[in-house]
């Protein structure tokens, strides 16, 4: 059961040997370079949004509301679901059995399968996005058939990420050598196993909305679920706090390895980080934080367990951070004057998702009246932002063995780490001040949908336009830096 | 003289694997229950109707609810059989069980195509069919793994010292059955 299929038959080509493989290193090339490129696509996404924010009175790009929304949406959703998830579970189907003592995934031909599943319904979503379906619009001018086709897609992606993480918990649980316990495990594994146990939890109630959009969306007038200016705020909490937290988790889990690593010295306080971690991840439980379905009364946003949870996460990401801190402070001087560029990568990492805490704490203090604004907006880009540049350090740490042999450009995953970074604080800070400035999270192309900004925040969107920028091409830098290593890597193969 | 220590005994992967796919199985219709009970609730309290008068009627759910509650005890029978070694038990059992969930599936889809109420009616349809069209899927899905599980019992691979698939099966089925409870109870009874 725990034995991978043999490759490599006589008279297969090369693409029957990659569909048919249950080689972790085979599907972890395709969950990593579809996720990255996902990430990419979103951020592409984002930045033709940043375009057609620099003039809030009118469509000048992409043609109407309905279609910047489209785009607005894809950003989040190719960010998440189709970028950061799939992209950790390279790492988690390569990284973490051997961190257990496995020596691969259980149920490889299932692991296969989910990966497979995945890339099927990334791929529909994305068409279905670009045929003018996606999410739904406001002015419900998109193509239904189009936006049934992207929730198709959408619950294809889900039950991929859903099979990929039944097979990494179960070989974490059961599959991990004689005499090692949960407590021993190295922080990736820990907190890939805490953050699966969430998106366990969470992706079945984000299945539940869709396929309640999509049977009201079939064939005749909606009812409710259905109606295409109604199904992004359905599905809208799984892009926000805190459901957005558990991206970032298992980048806390590698920081704190790639720092272990790199400098030699093993955490102080290791039983604090193991239970600050595990906190970090219930509290980023976000599935009942569904606005759409506000009864009379408290609205859930300002519900006191809502309000607290965005508190309470703060000082857990601190008290993370301070173990990164002191493993740093302590192995400062193994790293050399010039630090690895995964070091870099994960430490900005961090930084990037505590900046995205204390911002979620920000906008739930209910006399400031943030919830609608663009500061939704900043936090998004911070954590997910972070988590991306997590990921591509954990990419860079374990590089080698993800591609299959050595060929890394440490330079130009230096450069591309820190475009990414510089483009996240750009977005994120100028978001965050447009927010306070009261300019709406979804701008919309008219005045009164942005809510009515000053001059100043056209300023602001400006700056957060060249922050998109940096931050597609830090990606881009990072695109070509992997398969510059993975050509490099075949050919010390084949030598 | 000292025995030697005993090995380590580790989760059983499949349970493991069963139990958190059931667990996430749960979480699914957790969610579906949750909207259907706070719209209703919203529902009531504006003092609207839930459901037409007369629309959902209690035989055919308690009907339904019998025969999953007797697949719940054909199940322990054939995990007990399995356990036991007696095959023509767990050959029984686990035909009964898989009988048991085809004679529900039977029931709802009769029911269903007799009952009058279109799924864009109101909210409450549409909540219905969603929610009963999904755990009709999840007692399809427990019927073939029942039927695969069958098979291996006839080839002799289900013995008490390879029982692990049969156990992950009847978790999954306890739930089927717990899942259709909830229904029973918050819309055929509650209504």
């Amino acid at each position: 059961m725990t034995t991978t299929d043999e490759t490599g038959s006589t008279g297969s080509t090369v693409l029957e040997e990659a569909v048919t493989s249950t080689d972790p290193t085979v599907l972890a090339k395709v969950w990593g370079f579809g996720g990255m490129t996902s990430v990419l696509l979103g951020a592409v996404a984002g930045l033709l949004v940043g375009f057609e924010r620099l003039d809030l009175t009118s469509a000048d790009l992409l043609g109407s509301a309905d279609e910047v929304f489209q785009f607005w949406s894809a950003h989040r959703v190719a960010l998440v679901l189709l970028g950061v998830l799939p992209a950790l579970m390279t790492l988690a189907t390569t990284v973490v059995p051997r961190q257990c003592g496995a020596n691969t995934l259980v149920f490889p031909r299932a692991a296969a399968l989910a990966c497979w599943t995945w890339l099927v319904g990334a791929v529909l979503t994305v068409v279905g996005f670009l045929a003018d379906g996606g999410l739904g619009t406001p002015g419900t001018g998109g193509q239904r058939q189009a936006t049934a086709l992207t929730l198709m897609g959408l619950l294809l992606a889900i039950a991929g990420l859903l099979l990929a993480t039944v097979c990494v918990v179960t070989t974490i649980v059961s599959g991990r050598s004689t005499g090692t316990g949960l407590r021993d495990l190295p922080f990736t594994s820990w907190t890939t196993l805490v953050s699966a146990t969430i998106w366990g939890s969470m992706l079945p109630v984000l299945a539940a909305n869709i396929v309640l959009a999509y049977v009201d969306l079939q064939g005749r007038p909606a009812v409710r679920f259905g109606a295409e200016d109604a199904i992004w705020e359905q599905l809208s909490w799984m892009f926000t706090h805190p459901a957005v937290y558990v991206l970032a988790l298992p980048v806390l889990g590698i920081t704190l390895d790639v720092f272990s690593a790199t400098t030699g010295i093993t955490q102080a306080n290791r039983d604090v980080l193991l239970v600050a971690t595990a906190a970090f991840g219930f509290l980023s439980f976000g599935a009942y934080a569904q606005s759409f379905f506000d009864t009379p009364g408290t609205p859930v946003m300002e519900e006191a367990l809502y309000v607290v949870m965005a508190f309470a996460i703060v000082p857990v990401a601190l008290a993370i951070l301070g173990g990164v801190a002191d493993t740093l402070r302590r192995g400062a001087s193994n790293l050399g004057t010039r630090p690895p560029a995964e070091v870099v990568c994960a430490l900005l990492s961090v930084l990037l998702i505590v900046a995205g805490t204390a911002v979620g704490a920000l906008r739930v203090i209910a006399p400031l009246d943030l919830l609608g604004t663009s500061v939704t907006g900043a936090q998004f880009t911070l954590v997910v932002g972070g988590a991306v540049l997590g990921v591509g350090a954990g990419f860079q740490h374990w590089g080698d063995d993800l591609v299959g042999g050595p060929g890394a450009r440490p330079g130009l995953n230096l450069l591309g780490g820190l475009a990414v970074a510089g483009g996240v604080v750009l977005v994120g800070a100028t978001d965050l001040i447009s927010g306070l400035l009261g300019q709406s999270d979804f701008t919309g192309v008219d005045l009164a949908t942005a809510g009515y900004p000053g001059s100043g925040v056209d300023g602001l969107n400006l700056v957060s336009m060249v922050g998109s920028l940096a931050l597609v091409g830090g990606l881009v830098a990072w695109q070509a830096s992997g398969i510059l290593h993975l050509t490099a890597a075949k050919k010390a193969g084949s030598a | 003289m000292f025995a030697a220590p005993a090995a380590p005994t580790r989760p059983r992967t499949l349970v493991v694997a069963s139990a958190f796919g059931t667990g996430s199985v749960l979480l699914y219709f957790g969610g579906l229950f949750a909207l259907y009970f706070s719209i209703r609730a919203d529902a009531m309290a504006w003092g609207t109707a839930w459901f037409p008068e007369g629309a959902i009627q209690l035989v055919p759910g308690g009907m339904n609810m019998a025969t999953m509650a007797l697949s719940a005890i054909t199940m322990g029978w054939a995990v007990s059989a399995v356990l036991n070694d007696d095959r023509v038990h767990a050959y029984l059992a686990l035909a009964l069980t898989a009988v048991l969930g085809i004679a529900m599936v039977n029931q709802t889809a009769f029911y269903f195509a007799d009952i009058g109420l279109p799924i864009d009616a109101s909210e409450a349809a549409t909540l219905l069919f969603v929610i009963v069209g999904s755990h009709l899927v999840m007692v399809a899905v427990g019927v073939v793994w029942l039927g695969l599980l069958l098979l291996r019992a006839l080839g002799g691979q289900d013995t008490s010292r390879h029982r692990d698939l049969v156990s992950a099966a009847a978790l999954y089925w306890y739930a089927v059955v717990a899942v259709y409870s909830v229904i029973w109870i918050g819309i055929y009874i509650a209504k």
